[in-house]
């Protein structure tokens, strides 16, 4: 049907335009990128290099640049602020990817049955996928408010202690991992789910007349087969870990301190509060860089454990 | 054989029982945040909280309108959204099928380039495209908001690889009738992608209205700001009610929760597609 709708429509296209050899093809390859091409030279090619040329500079925006070599990055080593910051990035990230990995697989194996209410429990837990971050900060902030939150008031009719949650760098990385994981799990989920439906039954079927049982089959079919599934979500969760602004922008700042500053978050300080671009600049290279690095580590682990089929 | 059926249906059981208690933990935030938001000040304070108002106070949801120009920065974010959204697909679509169709010199060469973008985080860039936008004095102006957002290495590529699996043979027979390539991407190309365009489209959308770094260093006036930056900046500083803020918060955020619920389908298929390689 679709097709046959299809090929009227390419007739009537030929009716509509003049007969004769299609025009220049070369031409219209150029003039069809173009406006991505102008866009990703302008905001991405001029600004990477400028990027590039600034981290080298001293520059409060208003006066000119200072050409300071190496300063920059050489800072980077003595900053105590971005130490911090870097310890509280990775802090944030080495346990949410872990744990977010297992929950979200945890999810999607559950769903990934004929269990009735699929569609439903699935929404549930995709919920969060779809909140806006700073609505997410802004919601969790109020349950874990030390005083009137309803997860100290709940700790305390259980007896226990009640936490100053996000005042204390300590609580508040466990804090923010928490709605980390209540946010992202789901999106994760997702692409397991499809990961999952991509298994042909009939290994499934195959080891079932072998008489394996289901630990057996989850861990010889399940699991290496979901590998590059797994080491996809891993690479994209760890970079968007590295990343986290909002949530800590949100949540732990008071005043203009913050309780737990990122990397980006101080990218971000440094840069649009104490306007020391150049500085600011040179953060944000740190955090490419780290990102680089644990990619690249991603890939090079990859062969000892990535199967694929 | 009656065991076995037996243990299966306890197993489900079992299994329901987990979902449905791991489902209220995702839930329960925004129940509290509704009922939160619905309580009057006196609520607020109550050592051990309760999930049910003394009385309900729907006026929280109004005074978020006076408090702040709440309604402004709705038709902020809607309008900023559906740009951004409209421009990737449509910018994005358009190298995608030059890319995936047309044979012109360079062209792979191009293409690796701009998957570079895929690989260097928006925040090394952000502070040279705020200065690009302050020299064309594009600060506080929906310009500045929008253009430089518009070019999506990621969809260029998502939709390239969809635009390689379609059949050769439409496009031979639109050429032989002498359609001219912009004539094919529109007719033929646009129509038959519509799965892949709505879920990249859709993924723009749930990005953009939820943009919040860009956006707070762009805009400085009260008037330019979208619902991520009013909501982030006016904590604690005029909104000392909770019950307002969390009102505030929900009405930023449910309207698109709500939209999603209708196309759940469309956005689980992208977000699927986008983790396939």
């Amino acid at each position: 049907m679709a097709t046959a709708h299809l090929s009227t429509r390419v007739r009537h296209l030929g009716l509509l335009v003049r007969k004769g050899r299609m025009g220049n093809e070369a031409l219209w390859g150029y003039l069809l990128i173009a406006p991505m091409l102008i866009g990703f030279t302008v905001f991405f090619l001029i600004a990477l290099i400028a990027s590039f040329v600034l981290s080298f500079t001293s520059w409060d925006v208003i006066s000119t640049p200072q050409w300071i070599g190496m300063d920059n990055y050489v800072r980077l080593f003595r900053d105590d602020e971005f130490v911090t910051a870097l310890r509280n990035t990775i802090a944030i990230t080495v346990p949410n990817v872990i744990l977010r990995m297992i929950f979200s697989l945890a999810l999607a194996l559950a769903l990934n049955s004929d269990i009735r209410f699929r569609s439903f429990y699935r929404m549930l837990f995709f919920m969060p996928v779809l909140t806006m971050p700073v609505a997410i900060g802004t919601i969790w902030k109020w349950l874990y408010d030390p005083a009137f939150g309803p997860i100290n008031g709940f700790l305390a009719r259980i007896g226990l202690p009640r936490p100053e949650w996000l005042s204390n760098p300590n609580t508040a990385v466990v804090a923010v991992i928490i709605v980390l994981l209540w946010s992202g799990v789901g999106y994760d989920m997702i692409i397991f789910l499809a990961g999952l439906q991509a298994i042909p039954a009939e290994y499934y079927e195959a080891a079932q007349l072998d008489g394996a049982s289901g630990w057996r089959r989850f861990r010889d079919i399940t699991l290496p087969l979901l590998t590059p599934t797994t080491f996809f979500l891993i690479i994209i969760a760890i970079i968007s870990s590295l990343q986290v602004f909002d949530l800590v922008y949100v949540m732990t700042r008071v005043g203009n301190a913050n309780k737990l500053p990122t990397i980006v978050y101080y990218v971000y300080d440094e840069g649009f509060r104490n306007f020391r671009m150049g500085y600011a600049i040179t953060v944000a290279w740190a955090l490419l860089f780290i990102i680089f690095v644990f990619t690249l580590l991603q890939f090079r682990l990859q062969r000892r454990w990535v199967h694929y089929g | 054989m009656n065991t076995h059926k037996l243990r299966q249906r306890l197993g489900r059981i079992g299994l329901h029982v987990v979902l449905c208690t791991v489902g209220m933990l995702f839930l329960l935030p925004f129940v509290w945040s509704v009922s939160t938001s619905l309580k009057p000040l006196a609520d607020l304070f109550e050592v051990t909280p309760r999930l049910i108002p003394s009385q309900v106070r729907w006026e929280n949801y109004s005074d978020v309108f006076d408090i702040l120009p709440f309604g402004r920065f709705y038709l902020n974010s809607v309008f900023v959204t559906a740009m951004r959204t409209v421009g990737q697909v449509f910018i994005a679509s358009l190298a995608a099928f030059s890319f995936s169709q047309l044979r012109f010199p360079g062209r792979d060469i191009i293409f690796f380039a701009l998957l570079t973008g895929l690989m260097v985080p928006d925040q090394v860039l952000i502070i040279p495209r705020y200065i690009i936008m302050r020299n064309l004095g594009w600060l506080d102006t929906y310009q500045g908001l929008i253009i430089p957002l518009l070019f999506s290495s990621f969809g260029t590529f998502l939709l390239r690889q969809f635009f390689l699996g379609i059949p050769k043979d439409y496009h031979e027979a639109a050429k032989l009738e002498g359609a001219n390539p912009l004539q094919i991407y529109w007719q033929i190309y646009v129509p038959l992608a519509r799965p892949a365009l709505a879920a990249f489209g859709f993924l723009t959308l749930l990005w953009s209205w939820n943009e919040f770094l860009w956006a707070l260093i762009m805009t400085n006036r009260t008037d330019m700001q979208v619902l991520s930056v009013g909501i982030a900046l006016f904590q604690g500083q005029y909104f000392t009610n909770n019950a307002i803020l969390l009102a505030a918060a929900n009405l930023a955020t449910f309207p698109l929760l709500i939209l999603f619920l209708f196309f759940q389908r469309q956005l689980v298929q992208g977000i699927a597609l986008s983790g396939l390689k």
